[in-house]
């Protein structure tokens, strides 16, 4: 299964106060407390049931400061829980943050880089011990200590950063995270105002465990959990297991209690085996997306079951901006016009797809549809002519696994129609995003694409498409878009304090200027996916939710 | 004159040839003994003419490409149409949500369409939607000449280090021996993996010789270099058992000197087994490439390969299972073919020779 997203994001500066109105722009109110207990449980809950019986794929890690996939992120947001939360709740609604641990809402300082947080009263871990405020400065630590993929996520936080900062040095404490355990307080401290520090508080990097949790990786001794459900026990590439937390009691209001009493996962990464188990209801829940070549069944004899959805992601081809041919406006230009969507999503994806010229996904409030070009190769094979670059060999890089390969194939495919010699270049996934992000690869054209690690378009374009933001390895700009004038404006926006509509309008106008004008990258698809259910599943129970994906815990069964 | 078989039917067809040649060898050289037998084994001559034809297929790529279904190997066509009995078909379906934001699955290929599409798509088209008859036949000529090249490399380093430990023995048979021994301790198709997937990835740059990722050379040379040990063992055993023979010694005494006495005397002694072995060793290379590209360490794509071609389809097994099975087809002939024929030379060159390849 896809990471939520690919590497290691160093988060830059942003006003703290964007992130408030950002979670008004989704509609869900920003400073919410921790009052009013509807808001995370939904129609659903109390439809308790006995077992949930599903297949899942392989998670990287079964342990809160190191898991970055979705496979372990969906299955245990019910399991550790972190300062903050994100509503339960169809819709972009989902998007909302609510305080889970957190009594409430932080309260911010006027210039951003102070946040104070009190624990919820009696809060305890599965184990029946207490959840204390230093707790949290433990697990910051633990993620630290443990080189955990989220570090980078902590970097704004005072004390972490530097030649003698916890990031660094990783010992003493990080001198921004100050608790009492008494008065149950947390108040963090920022080197500068960011504007998604709330959303990087409700990553599974910032869920806390007990204090004197080894720093290692815990995945198969599982450590006390804080969410209405536990993990009972785990065993890589084989199963897992999910109980109802003893001492739940309802602790977090704003979370669901979830209605399955147990959760039996077993793991099978092949999405055809996958598929046939849930077809002939032996399990309840297809994790894989049901295979292109099962669709069709599924869609016509298992169409009750069957759920599509489309998630925050987008699919590009990044040219590399910075070397020849496509250092060349026109030659870009060219490479949008030679790209059919459509074409892509029927053929390699099976239509599970939706076509998109953005580079931010729809449901964002700054997404602003952009139509600025048509698949016309007549008009490519012109805009190559003019660009001079005609005949030049194309370095085109991509994974080696379908669908991902066949995408890349269709990208060298359409650049040999325009007047390019593409040499393929099919790596395995698990260097593949290394060597595109090393200057020394040299690829000129790439697939690639990303999940949202939460719903702000930091995460989009100062991440991936900020020339500020280049390095020479782990470079997450992997075209090397570098078009000063944006970087500018990206800069501005992240010191805005406010989210404004006028604010919103300045990062579509960024997405516009990036795709549109000076025609960067590539986006053709936002990727759709599959839920696949057993018959015992009561489908109107489904709730799918832009960041948790699948809600589980609120499923219920005939 | 040939003797009365005490049965109409054997499958033992050395015996039977070797019982026919009793009495009838006088005066003809082993060449032309051999072609006698061979010719009547009408199966393995059956199969050759298979193999030939396969062979002449291929070779007919380019112009089949060019001028009946007019379109390249690796070109896709998503996205587009082709015309069959006047009507506009999609070469791939299409899929995706409507207006209404209703799902429809698509990215079903076009299945074979014989001839009823003027030449185009007769086996049906694959998930980029390129011709699976143009990709077969350049698939062909791929993996024919992975198959062919890695047993011309693989035989001719077989000779010259059996030749040598052969007919050196002492160290120079210990180091080559233990060579053998090496790289027959590994996994045959997990060496080749494992050396494909690293080539594969930045190519061969050292010593002087630069073969690109992606070259044919990498799986020609992968498979070339696994294989030595299966051809040059044997032959390794049959120098051996020459050496010792008075022809050697006579020659030796006449003052020849070694590389007369390898090249002259032992080599032409092997012959019939090397072309044995070079037969059923295509083959088996054939088979080798046809796993190490369906793993992706072969051919790489977008080119072409019988494996390649498999790998491509499986995913699309139930919807489109020509791209799995007519590839595989083409496999299973060519190796039997290869195998039948190389069995029938055997049994002509040596009737009573219990040469086999284990490989």
């Amino acid at each position: 299964m896809t990471k939520r997203s690919r590497l290691t994001r160093f988060v830059g500066v942003l006003a703290l106060l964007a992130a408030l109105a950002f979670l008004a722009g989704c509609g869900g109110g920003g400073n919410k407390s921790s009052s009013g207990t509807g808001s995370g449980a939904g129609t659903n809950s109390g439809k308790t049931y006995s077992t949930l019986r599903v297949i899942w794929d392989a998670p990287d890690y079964m342990d809160p400061q190191l898991y970055y996939t979705v496979a372990a992120y969906q299955i245990n947001n019910y399991v550790w829980t972190g300062l903050l939360g994100y509503k339960h709740v169809a819709g972009p609604d989902g998007a909302t943050l609510v305080p889970y641990l957190a009594e409430s809402m932080p309260k911010i300082s006027a210039d951003g880089t102070d946040l104070k947080f009190t624990l919820r009263p009696n809060l305890h871990y599965s184990n029946g011990k207490p959840v204390k405020a230093s707790d949290f400065a433990y697990s910051i630590e633990r993620a630290f200590k443990m080189d955990s993929p989220g570090v980078g996520f902590f970097s704004a936080i005072k004390g972490v950063s530097g030649a003698s900062g916890y990031a660094a040095t990783k010992k003493g404490h990080i001198s921004g995270i100050i608790t009492n355990d008494a008065n149950r307080t947390i108040e963090i401290k920022l080197d500068h105002p960011e504007g998604d520090i709330l959303y990087i508080l409700a990553l599974e990097f910032a869920h806390v465990v007990p204090s004197g949790t080894p720093a290692t990786d815990q995945s198969t001794h599982p450590i006390p959990a804080t969410g209405p459900y536990e993990l009972q026990s785990y065993s890589p590439n084989r199963s897992f297991k999910l109980i109802r937390n003893p001492h739940w009691n309802n602790q977090i209001p704003t979370m669901p209690s979830g209605n399955p009493d147990q959760v039996v996962g077993t793991i099978i990464t092949d999405p055809v085996a996958a598929y046939q188990r849930v077809a002939s209801d032996k399990a309840d829940y297809d994790f894989q997306p049901v295979p292109n070549d099962r669709l069709p069944e599924a869609q016509s004899k298992y169409k009750d079951r069957l759920r599509i959805y489309t998630n925050a992601n987008t699919y590009y081809y990044a040219l590399n901006n910075a070397i020849p041919p496509f250092n060349n406006m026109k030659a870009r230009e060219a490479v949008q016009y030679a790209v059919d969507p459509q074409a892509i999503i029927s053929g390699v994806y099976g239509g599970l797809g939706r076509p998109t010229q953005n580079f931010l996904p729809p449901g964002y409030p700054q997404y602003k549809k952009i139509n600025a070009w048509n698949f016309d190769l007549a008009k490519a094979k012109q805009l190559v002519q003019q660009s001079g670059t005609a005949g030049a060999t194309v370095d085109v890089y991509g994974p080696n696994e379908d669908p991902s390969k066949a995408s890349t194939e269709y990208l060298a495919g359409q650049l040999t129609k325009i007047g390019y010699k593409p040499k393929l270049h099919l790596l395995s996934h698990a260097v593949y995003f290394q060597t595109i992000g090393n200057q020394a690869t040299k690829a000129q054209a790439m697939f690639t694409d990303w999940y949202q690690d939460y719903p702000h378009p930091i995460d989009w374009f100062d991440t991936l498409l900020n020339g500020n933001r280049i390095t020479k390895i782990h470079n997450n700009n992997v075209g090397n878009v570098n078009v000063p004038s944006v970087n500018k404006e990206i800069e501005a926006l992240k010191k805005i304090t406010t989210l404004t509509p006028q604010v919103n309008d300045r990062w579509a106008k960024v997405d516009k200027d990036l795709m549109a004008t000076y025609h960067t990258t590539v986006p053709y698809m936002n990727r759709s996916s599959t839920d696949f259910f057993s018959s015992k599943m009561d489908m109107n129970c489904y709730v799918f939710s832009v960041v948790l994906y699948w809600d589980w815990g609120l499923s219920c069964q005939h | 004159m040939a003797t009365e078989s005490t049965t109409d039917f054997t499958l033992d067809t050395a015996a039977a040839l070797a019982a026919d040649e009793e009495g009838a060898i006088e005066g003809k050289s082993p060449w032309l003994l051999a072609w006698r037998r061979l010719r009547r084994n009408y199966v393995a001559i059956g199969f050759f003419f298979l193999f030939v034809a396969i062979v002449v297929l291929c070779l007919c790529a380019p112009l089949y490409a060019n001028h009946v279904a007019h379109t390249g190997p690796n070109t896709g066509h998503l996205g587009e149409t082709f015309t069959r009995n006047g009507k506009q078909v999609p070469v791939v379906s299409k899929g995706g949500f409507d207006a209404s934001g209703q799902f429809h699955a698509g990215g079903i290929p076009i299945g074979p369409q014989l001839w009823h599409a003027g030449g185009r798509y007769v086996f049906g088209a694959d998930d980029q939607g390129r011709d699976v008859a143009v990709r077969l036949l350049y698939g062909g000529l791929n993996s024919l000449l992975v198959g062919i090249g890695s047993a011309i490399i693989c035989t001719l380093f077989a000779i010259i280090f059996a030749l040598l430990a052969g007919y050196f023995g002492g160290k120079t048979d210990w180091v080559i021996s233990r060579g053998f021994d090496l790289i027959w301790a590994f996994p045959v198709l997990l060496l080749a993996i494992a050396l494909g997937t690293a080539l594969s990835i930045n190519g061969f740059h050292h010593f002087g010789i630069n073969i690109q990722s992606g070259s044919l050379w990498i799986p020609i040379l992968v498979i070339s270099i696994v294989l030595i040990p299966y051809v040059g063992r044997p032959l390794r055993g049959q120098i051996l058992s020459l050496r010792e023979k008075e022809f050697i010694e006579a020659a030796t005494a006449q003052g020849a000197s070694s590389w007369r006495v390898m090249l002259s005397e032992l080599l032409p002694n092997i012959a019939s087994s090397i072309l044995v072995f070079f037969t059923l060793i295509i083959a088996t290379n054939i088979l080798t490439e046809a796993g190490l590209s369906f793993l992706g360490a072969g051919v790489q794509p977008p080119n072409p390969s019988w494996g390649t071609m498999i790998a491509d389809g499986q995913d699309r097994i139930a919807t489109a299972p020509w791209l799995t099975i007519i590839p595989g087809i083409m496999i299973v002939l060519t190796v039997l073919s290869l195998n039948v024929f190389g069995d029938g030379l055997r049994d002509a060159l040596d009737p009573r020779a219990k040469v086999r390849m284990d490989a």
